[in-house]
């Protein structure tokens, strides 16, 4: 278990422990829901992280260092770097239109919910080609990758950053 | 619709030349360095607006009587003061920050989904325009205070779009710090840089993973609400109506699930900011790292238990639950405080104004605290809710704690972002006409709430209310003008500032580590990261080779 | 901070409670307050730079975290037992022969009724006066005829929301004789500000006089 599951795990922990002590102290409805689903929410995502680091490749924890860095008392961390794997190339996209187009779509979309069906329409036309733009220059971009002379600096840039530990 | 090929991708537009940029750039932009400029700028107009419509709210209680309006536009003013405030201002100018910096914190090249923190951008304008736009069409803008308790927001109470297109712009908004808070989630949990364990995130790092944590699960009942009560007041639903069945309760209990926790989405990058300035300019390192870590989740997970503290005054909800639980948020509170003050012991200072909105923020913010916990008190609430006195603790908290502590970082963060150093000078008058405008300002309603004056009242009959009426006023008109050397101090250092090197402040973590402003990619090369201070361990390594003195051999087994 | 301290005091048997507790809240505040503020001034002055040293790295103490972290839960102990008992203080029931009084709130005015056919009703900006008689318990059913109101006496220290579908129950004993102001504490819309009231405490007999001669208006009725 990573610290970012141990996080989790006590937001969701406290969310049930509350939302029970909650019921049996004011037979209330409304908070009871509110806290279980805050106690459910974090808690699958939690469950998620740790099912995800259980499949994943490197040294798995023992349940007393679980529970010790669930309650806050992690071993310490290894000092050296490369104990972590290192993240792949961030791939970053490129400019895009698409956000605000959508956005755009959106505002009209809604406020077509009261001033009448022309401007719903045409907020759901924007938000059809919003999204039909977004996802052809994702499909784009994945297969044919980034301009070449942006590619060319960026790999320089990561390959400095990769040597990071030369002070080791 | 997609009529065409889609545009071809990318014309050489020559991204990486740091040249200026244009309207285009910042119009398709997905870097997380351009949408956190427009976060904040977008965010700062939306400031100075709502403070214009506070300072309108502010001349007509400067005397009694009706003087400068009429009671429905007061009352629209009001409203629309505390909805731009705080639900288009106060969450949006975090994470225009925390756009900026989250990402050069954790020494990463952008958040996780560029292209999705755009749309959240956009978004959010646009869901900020569609409830400006409420002030045009006819009828105005709604009249009910932000809280727009049901059945006064209802369609019988308040006739004509207003309320709707407040409804509709807070829900694109809504949803756009949702989108947003999935990004930075992700982004903290998933992309730091090897070396970079949680315990090594900075401080306002782990301020913004919890408030985006609360964001995720506070915002859906918002949304819900508004959706229940766009329902209400167009499609004939009646969530709200207790005529038909529906309970105007289930509103306060939806809006305050989300208005609590609300709170400290806004505060708690504020203190992460304060602990990112105060270790700086004290020379040392955050006293009690972890404990201020845990108590950040203290206090976020306490207040997802106290929304109904809002509600003593209703009757309906269980008084010692909601009390017990707020008045724990004051433990962490004060573990918080303590390691400030105990950070600044025996430390080496300089009043730089970032270091001294930080200090004023430590005195505000206190008198804020102490203030909530009479709140949390059901006996004194019920004297006070409602009244002056709860408007001058939030103020004390909202103002208070999120100006400083937002000024601090801006002073702090401005060299990083620019290039430039603001001005000492001019930021200082900007810290006392601050400091002591913000206080003449809300002192005064400490005693009006307490002597019975209730709050969003346009008139009032009482003449022994009109000397603190009138103070609070000029107070207000003096933190109105103290804008004015802030907004002339970022324009003119953007011209002729005096240039920042890359570690502008002898700063601590990673983002001065990196170029002032730093490039596309955030980094070229990143220094070791052992310790949550990874640019303070590059910088004494390199002066001194592990040599007794500034180094600080501590700092590398802080976990 | 002592200009502002102290809440007015209550005229209100439950009142007095508030006020007490608001009197000791605002002690333990200005002690919290002081040592604070006083710390941190401290701090600023005595350990402004002087030189270019490093000052040594502390990361933290565990012991001084755990005192500031026990002292501050010991006080919110003492905080949440003084609040519990002038809760019930306030809230329970009063003892004595209580006078009922329904009070309707609506857009934007006061209506109580007293029943048997005596009825106050106002308009905005001309307050109607609730007429109590002192000592004796005043039992509150209050109830909205549109949207949210607040029944509010500042001199009271209490307050609590009209909500149409609800009936809020309270007491209030007066003991003070005097004219008190009242106001719709809940933003209710546009005439929210003139929603104004009145109570007159009066004595016993003047009490009964008064029920005597509303009666006797409007078609008369059994004695209480």
């Amino acid at each position: 278990m990573r610290d970012e599951a141990a996080i989790l795990l006590r937001v969701s922990a406290f969310g049930f422990v509350a939302g029970i002590a909650y019921w049996l102290i004011t037979y209330e409805w409304f908070g009871v829901l509110g806290l279980l689903v805050l106690g459910a929410g974090p808690g699958f995502a939690a469950v998620w992280l740790i099912l995800q680091d259980r499949r994943g490749p490197g040294p798995k924890e023992n349940l007393r260092i679980a529970m010790r860095r669930f309650a806050g008392i992690p071993p310490p961390d290894p000092d050296d770097p490369s104990d972590y794997a290192a993240d792949g190339l961030a791939i970053l996209p490129l400019p895009s239109i698409w956000p605000p187009v959508l956005s755009l779509g959106v505002a009209m979309f809604v406020t077509g919910l009261i001033y009448g069906l022309w401007l719903l329409l045409l907020g759901g036309a924007l938000i059809g080609a919003g999204l039909w733009g977004w996802i052809a220059a994702v499909n784009r971009e994945n297969r044919y990758g980034r301009l070449e002379a942006d590619h060319r600096e960026r790999g320089a840039d990561e390959t400095e950053a990769g040597i990071q530990t030369e002070a080791e | 619709m997609a009529t065409t090929e889609v545009p071809a991708p990318a014309h050489p537009e020559a991204p990486h030349e740091r040249s200026k940029a244009t309207l285009v750039d910042y119009l398709t932009t997905v870097d997380h360095k351009k949408i956190g400029i427009l976060y904040i700028y977008t965010a700062f107009a939306v400031f100075l607006l709502g403070g214009v419509l506070a300072l309108l709210v502010r001349l007509e209680l400067a005397a009694p009587g009706l003087q400068a309006m009429s009671e429905n536009t007061y009352n629209q003013l009001f409203t629309m003061h505390g909805t731009l405030m705080v639900l288009l201002f106060a969450v949006q100018v975090t994470t225009g920050l925390a756009n900026y910096f989250v990402p050069l914190q954790i020494g990463a090249a952008d958040v996780a989904f560029p292209r999705l923190n755009a749309l959240s951008y956009w978004l959010y304008l646009f869901g900020t325009l569609i409830v400006l736009s409420s002030f045009l069409v006819s009828g105005g803008a709604p009249a009910t205070g932000w809280t727009v308790y049901p059945p006064l927001s209802d369609s019988s109470y308040q006739q004509g779009t207003g309320v709707d297109l407040w409804i509709l712009g807070l829900g694109v908004a809504g949803i756009a710090a949702i989108l947003g808070a999935v990004n930075f989630i992700t982004t903290i949990l998933n992309l730091r840089a090897p070396g970079m364990t949680m315990f090594r995130t900075p401080l306002f790092t782990w301020t913004v993973l919890v408030n985006q944590l609360i964001i995720l699960f506070v915002f859906p009942p918002l949304a819900a609400g508004l959706a229940m009560l766009f329902l209400d007041r167009n499609f004939g639903a009646a969530f709200f109506d207790p005529a038909q069945g529906g309970s105007p309760l289930l509103w306060q209990h939806l809006f305050w699930f989300f208005g609590h926790p609300e709170v400290y989405i806004v505060i708690l990058p504020a203190f992460g900011m304060i602990s990112e300035v105060i270790p700086v300019f004290s020379r040392k390192p955050l006293f009690g790292y972890r404990a201020m870590v845990f108590a950040v989740f203290g206090i976020a997970a306490l207040s997802f238990g106290v929304w109904a503290h809002h509600m003593f005054s209703t009757g309906a909800v269980n008084l010692p639950w909601f009390s017990i639980m707020t008045m724990l948020i004051a433990i962490p509170t004060g573990i918080k405080i303590f390691n400030w003050v105990a950070t600044m012991w025996r430390g080496s200072i300089t009043f730089t104004t970032p270091m001294l909105m930080a200090i004023g923020f430590l005195l505000v913010f206190l008198i804020g605290g102490i203030t909530g916990v009479f709140l949390a008190s059901p006996p004194i609430d019920f004297a006070v809710t409602d009244t002056y006195y709860v408007v001058a603790h939030f103020h004390y908290v909202m103002v208070g704690g999120l100006f400083f502590a937002l000024f601090a970082g801006i002073y702090f963060w401005f060299p990083k972002m620019s290039g430039r150093y603001l001005s000492e000078g001019w930021g200082k008058l900007h810290f006392w006409t601050l400091f002591i405008g913000f206080n003449l300002t809300f002192f005064p309603q400490f005693y009006l709430g307490l002597d019975g004056m209730p709050r969003r009242i346009a008139d009032y009959t009482i003449d022994r209310w009109e000397p603190a009426n009138l103070a609070s006023s000029l107070g207000a008109f003096l933190v109105g003008a103290s804008t004015l050397p802030f907004l002339w101090n970022v324009f003119r250092s953007l011209r002729r500032g005096r240039p920042a090197p890359a570690d502008a402040w002898e700063g601590n973590s990673l983002e001065w580590s990196t170029t002032s402003p730093p490039p596309d990619h955030n980094f070229h090369a990143l220094p070791p990261i052992r310790s949550e201070r990874p640019t303070f361990d590059a910088r004494h390594e390199s002066a001194t080779v592990r040599a007794p003195g500034p180094t600080d051999p501590q700092t590398r087994d802080r976990g | 901070m002592l200009v502002a301290a102290c809440a007015p005091s209550s005229v209100t048997e439950q009142g007095r409670a508030i006020h007490g507790l608001y009197n000791f809240f605002m002690w333990a505040a200005a002690v919290v307050f002081v040592v604070v503020s006083g710390l941190t001034v401290w701090s600023i002055i005595r350990y402004r730079r002087r030189d270019d040293e490093l000052p040594k790295q502390i990361h933290g103490s565990t012991k001084l975290e755990l005192t500031w972290t026990l002292i501050p839960t010991a006080l919110v102990v003492v905080l949440i037992v003084m609040t519990v008992q002038a809760q019930t203080k306030v809230l329970d029931p009063a003892a004595g022969e209580a006078v009922p009084i329904k009070v309707v709130a609506f857009q934007w005015s006061w209506q109580f009724d007293y029943g048997d056919d005596v009825t106050i009703v106002g308009q905005p900006k001309q307050r109607p006066t609730m007429v109590v008689p002192v000592g004796r318990p005043i039992r509150i059913e209050l109830v909205s005829a549109d949207v949210v109101h607040s029944f509010y006496v500042p001199r009271t220290l209490f307050k609590r929301q009209a909500i149409p579908g609800i009936t809020n129950r309270f007491d209030l004993t007066f003991d003070q004789l005097g004219t008190y102001s009242g106001q719709c504490a809940q933003f209710c819309g546009v005439a929210h500000a003139d929603m104004l009231f009145d109570v007159n405490v009066v004595s016993e007999s003047e009490f009964e006089s008064w029920l005597r001669t509303n009666r006797a208006a409007p078609g008369g009725g059994a004695g209480p």
